[in-house]
């Protein structure tokens, strides 16, 4: 039987194998188990941003009912663990001890500091208010520069200072290019511009959920978690349980956009609540806990210095930052500012760059990760600025783009930060981009509009950006101080009867890999999509891996699968010979089967040769009965996917509200394997982007309180404030490995805010604005519009 | 928590006087959310979806009359034409799976400042009509609302329904928030054009602590309106009526917008919904 494969799986629209049971919701959600015996608990969080605890009584809690245990920080104080960061950026980093209920001070509002386990989760919940909590208030700081003012009350006062860490990346002392400060002491023109990137809730529609079994002398933890082997490596390390003792767990996972990397204070004091009753514990958090407990993103400062000459070429790049941390350290929530620090210079040939950023310490819920992280600030930093300088220079911010960008017979392309970028073309995608925007018309329309004092002016945005995905080779880890390895696993089983299990070490939450990794498999070995079962997320099935953040899975899992199926086909083609009788030498892996050269009608496919293996009745000598494989990729560089964003804003200059008219987004992601999940990635990136430019903004009160702490305050866009999205795509693909994708998950996000901004600042420029503060408001554009002072601030 | 339902308008009303306290549930848009914020529950829950009375709309001479269990989506497929304000304040309001549940009369239980139904109310005259077992009163609109999300309902009143007068003229309503759905409003304005009594009604939302008209202004745009010629509407007095609007509010500073921003929106929105209502009547342009 010579079954062929129709049409290559790879680049077709597949639609999601996974989705049917993910949209009705009838599916593994953590919160969707039950376990025997299985008792719930809830949290008691600190409503002060920063006070001493100065005694906690949890036994009233006791006698209400259906309650079985209550337990304060104290209580726990030896067995609870800590959280621990596993990036510390620097070698003389403050990291604080972080514990997962607090024992003698709180540090934010949110912060958990008793735990009452019952029955059932309201009876839980009913039982808080028993529990008798004094706290001693002590001084608030909220500020990023106020934290570090001289006199500043301390978040943590042992410390002795706000500062976590100052990381500087100078070009001429890595010898990757000149010195920045020369350049702007030589130049022609300097723009010196401050951004804030406000600080945002990362919301997936799951909320954290964990199940923490104890039974049998071992741990299983349930979790809704983006990263579960980093859960169970830290859990190990940090609560000393062996690791072979620990399995865990991702069910399906409902979203995460970076806000599940994290080893939470929700998931250890599940563990701690789960050993003190001895029976499994679940916890699901609220929304309105989730907003103030689940780590937040952004929260930066951004002071950034363009050099260049009068006709627009770029000699230097200086960028300052100032990055809250908030009280406590992220599991990579130091590093998060230096996945962008090589992305100021995005696309373009800056000859000489500085970086330097300072991580801070406030009475805030901690930040870490979120869609993105750390590159759609850079993005959102120079973009912002390029459009500046176009505007000193009277250039028109595409053509300033043109006069400094990679072009494309210069890659590969060694950038001032030492990264070489592979491939890519700005140019082709601006091109596509201009001319599905209409560019020109729509300059002319902005021009009449001008002319005659329309009170509705209109905007047009540019934002080409790339940013760098596939995280990540391990040996820049370890050179940045990251605590682990970049490297992802892939294992094929090759079942008696053809069908195949792919089991993969990174931990998909969302975004479509078990039919991506199907269509990719299909190809690979000639097996029907539908025979293809993807498995991850479960430490015991999948037991390496680095799980899923950073657009990595594709563009480093998917190498370690084409790698472990080539494996496949390798053991494959020795028995396949065999079957043919001739020389493995004269087969060849065409059209999804072995087949003799010359002679394509004799042929075994993988199915004829999983048979026979698994008969093993008449295999080669010294073949192993079996095909299985399993391969593990370090990648050797970043991926560079990029792309050309426009956006069209109707701005009302007397009421301040922005209408986005047009949004074309021209991406290239490199190979495409499935152009739907592409699409549904860059859909979902651009309005995460968007939001951030016009709606998303966590604001506290001067005593750190959250004041947007549910969804009527913190305003997450609806269909009904989101354009049409005119979305195509390039192909360049990545030049560094076999597969050529470059990562999709976090395009959107990064290339679209800047792209709203520009387009809001372009409408209101003739008006002397050079800038909006995000969120955008109605309030803010029509301050800006009314006084021309540029920030709109307050 | 006690849960009551009667399924007849009469029962309904003696299950209102025998428990005063208890609260009544129609579409449960604003009254669930309360409660999963974490406000004391009532002692009991009087749900009035199952009063088959209140579920419809009547005409009667004029006058709407929009039971108390009428839909925003109702509204917005139903009565369009009738009371032009009203549907495009019901089509602004929450999302579709909220305005297939929420009511007008659940607005005004709530008597929120920003509830979105109460401008278009008062900008048309409209009137509330409360009963109890103690028989049937109607209030007028202007004497409702008595201030921060407090009503004049008598704690054994519900609401049977809301007359509106069809409208004789075009009607506008105009929201500023800081989303295009889903959104509490900075704020709202409502003006309804009556040419043949040659009166301007207004209603404005978040601007007060309860939602009100702007007297000052209605009196101006009546008194100035080139009526008769049906010529076009000046810009001065287009601005000046914007402004005696904003002259009504007395807003606040929150976390959606300042005082100020609010004052000057009004105006901007006020003058931009007379300009359209009398374009719309003179076919002049806007
Ligand atoms: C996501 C969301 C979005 C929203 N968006 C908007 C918006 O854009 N604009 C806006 O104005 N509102 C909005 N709301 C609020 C709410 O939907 C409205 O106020 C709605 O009109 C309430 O109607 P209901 O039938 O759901 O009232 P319920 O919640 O059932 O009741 C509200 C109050 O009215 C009382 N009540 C109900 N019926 C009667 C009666 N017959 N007699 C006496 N008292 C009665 C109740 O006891 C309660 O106090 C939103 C709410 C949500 C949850």
């Amino acid at each position: 039987m010579t079954a062929t494969i129709a049409q290559p799986e790879v680049g077709r629209a597949r639609l999601r194998k996974e989705d049917a049971r993910l949209v009705t919701g009838r599916t593994r959600w953590t919160e969707n188990i039950t376990l025997p015996g299985m008792l719930h608990l809830a949290i008691l969080r600190s409503p002060y941003a920063h006070a001493r605890i100065t005694s906690v009584n949890t036994a009233p809690a006791l006698d209400r009912p259906n309650v079985i245990a209550a337990f304060s920080g104290a209580d726990v104080a030896e067995t609870q663990g800590v959280l621990a960061c596993a990036w510390p950026v620097t070698e003389d980093m403050v990291a604080p001890t972080y514990t997962p209920l607090a024992v003698t001070e709180v540090r934010h509002v949110g912060e958990p500091v008793a735990v009452v386990v019952a029955r059932d989760r309201a009876s839980a919940v009913d039982a808080l208010e028993a529990i008798e909590v004094d706290y001693e208030p002590l001084p608030v700081v909220l500020g990023l520069e106020e934290a570090l003012a001289e006199g500043s009350p301390l978040v943590h006062s042992d410390k002795g200072t706000n500062k976590c860490y100052t990381w500087i990346f100078d070009s001429a002392e890595a010898g990757t290019g000149g010195n920045a400060v020369q350049a702007e002491a030589d130049a022609e023109v300097v723009i010196k511009r401050r951004y804030v990137q406000q600080r945002l809730i990362p919301s997936s529609m799951e909320p954290r959920s964990v199940i923490v079994d104890p039974s049998g002398g071992e741990w299983t933890m349930y979790s809704a978690t983006q990263i579960p082997h980093i859960v169970r490596f830290l859990l190990s390390a940090t609560t000393g349980t062996p690791e072979h003792k620990i399995r865990v767990i991702a069910p399906d996972v409902g979203g995460g956009f970076g806000g599940k990397i994290g080893v939470t204070p929700e998931e250890w004091i599940a563990f701690t609540a789960a050993n003190r009753v001895g029976r499994p514990v679940k916890y699901t958090e609220s929304r309105a806990e989730s907003m103030v407990s689940a780590h937040h993103g952004r929260d930066v400062i951004q002071d950034i210095t363009l050099s260049a000459r009068r006709d627009g070429t770029l000699t230097g790049v200086s960028v300052k930052l100032i990055a809250n941390m908030g009280a406590y350290l992220g599991v990579v929530g130091p590093g998060v500012p230096l996945l962008g620090a090589f992305m100021y210079n995005a696309i373009y040939k800056v000859p000489a760059y500085r970086f330097e950023c300072t991580g801070v310490f406030t009475n805030t819920t901690k930040t870490d990760a979120y869609r993105g992280a750390g590159r759609p600030e850079a993005t959102y930093a120079i973009e912002r600025a390029m459009d500046e300088l176009a505007a000193e220079l009277g250039l028109d911010p595409v053509e300033i783009r043109r006069r400094n960008w990679i072009t494309h017979e210069e890659f590969p392309f060694t950038t001032v930060c030492g990264l070489v970028y592979d491939s890519g073309n700005y140019e082709a995608a601006t091109e596509k981009a201009l001319s599905l925007l209409g560019y020109d018309d729509l300059r002319a329309e902005q021009a009449a509009r001008r002319a005659s004092n329309d009170p509705v002016q209109l905007g047009i945005g540019v934002s080409t950006y790339t940013e760098m995905c596939g995280l990540a080779p391990s040996r820049i880890l370890g050179a940045l101080r990251y605590g682990a390895g970049g490297w992802e696993s892939a294992t094929i089983r090759v079942l008696a009867t053809g069908k195949v299990e792919v089991i993969t070490g990174t931990t998909p939450h969302g975004q479509g890999h078990v039919t991506a990794w199907s269509q990719i498999v299909a190809d690979q070995l000639g097996v029907p999509f539908d025979d293809i079962s993807v498995l991850y997320g479960d430490t015991r099935v999948a037991n390496k891996g680095m799980d899923t953040y950073g657009s990595r899975s594709l563009a480093v899992g998917g190498i370690a699968l084409v790698n472990a199926c080539e494996k496949v086909r390798d053991k494959a083609k020795v028995v396949a010979a065999h079957m043919l009788e001739c020389s493995a030498d004269d087969l060849e892996f065409t059209d999804g089967a072995f087949r003799v050269r010359g002679n394509p009608e004799a042929a075994k496919t993988l199915a004829d040769v999983a048979l026979a293996v698994f008969t093993a009745h008449n295999l080669p000598d010294g073949i192993e009965p079996q095909l299985d494989s399993e391969a593990t990729f370090d990648p050797s560089t970043f991926s560079f996917p990029h792309g050309t964003h426009l956006c069209a804003t109707e701005v009302d200059t007397e009421t301040g509200q922005v209408k986005i008219r047009r949004y074309v987004c021209v991406d290239d992601v490199g190979k495409v394997i499935n152009p739907l999940i592409v699409e549904g990635q860059v859909h979902g990136g651009v309005a995460q982007g968007i939001a951030q430019a016009l709606f998303e903004d966590a604001v506290y009160d001067e005593s750190g309180n959250l004041i947007t702490g549910s969804f009527a305050e913190y305003l997450l866009p609806s269909a009904a404030d989101l354009p049409t999205l005119e979305a195509d795509r390039t192909e360049t693909p990545a030049t560094t490995h076999p597969l050529g994708a470059k990562g999709v998950g976090e395009a959107g996000t990064i290339a679209a805010t800047p792209a709203v901004v520009n387009a809001i600042v372009d409408a209101l420029r003739p008006r002397g604005v050079h800038d909006v503060m995000m969120p955008c408001t109605p309030e803010r554009v029509w301050r800006a519009a009314q006084d021309g002072s540029g920030r709109g601030s307050s | 928590m006690d849960f009551l339902r009667p399924t007849t308008w009469a029962d309904a009303l003696s299950a209102k006087a025998e428990h005063p306290d208890a609260m009544p549930i129609a579409g449960g848009t604003d009254l669930m959310v309360g409660l999963n914020f974490g406000q004391p529950p009532p002692p009991a829950l009087l749900d009035l979806t199952a009063v088959g009375e209140l579920a419809g709309w009547d005409r009667d001479d004029g006058t709407i009359r929009i039971g108390a269990g009428v839909t925003y989506s109702q509204i917005i497929a139903e009565l369009a034409r009738e009371c032009p304000a009203l549907a495009v304040a019901s089509r602004t309001v929450g999302s579709p799976q909220i305005r297939n549940r929420a009511t007008v009369a659940g607005n005004l239980g709530t008597a929120s400042p920003a509830g979105d139904a109460h401008p278009p109310l008062l900008a048309t005259g409209a009137l509330v009509e409360a009963s109890s077992v103690r028989g049937t009163r109607v209030i007028d609109i202007d004497d409702f609302f008595l201030g921060v999300k407090r009503n004049a309902l008598a704690p054994d009143e519900l609401i049977r329904a809301v007359r509106v007068p069809v409208a004789a003229g075009p009607q506008q309503f105009a929201k500023i928030g800081t989303r295009n759905a889903m959104v509490i409003a900075v704020c709202t304005v409502a003006v309804a054009l009556d040419p043949v009594r040659r009166s301007v009604g207004t209603g404005i939302g978040s601007a007060a602590p309860t939602p009100r008209r702007a007297v000052e202004a209605e009196a101006l745009a009546a008194a100035n309106l080139p009526w008769s010629s049906g010529g076009a509407l000046a810009e001065d007095l287009a601005r000046d009526f914007g402004n005696r609007v904003a002259a009504a509010a007395s807003p606040i500073d929150d976390v959606r917008g300042t005082a100020a921003y609010r004052r000057h929106s009004l105006a901007v929105l006020a003058r931009r919904a007379l300009q359209w209502t009398w374009a719309e009547m003179t076919g002049g342009p806007r």
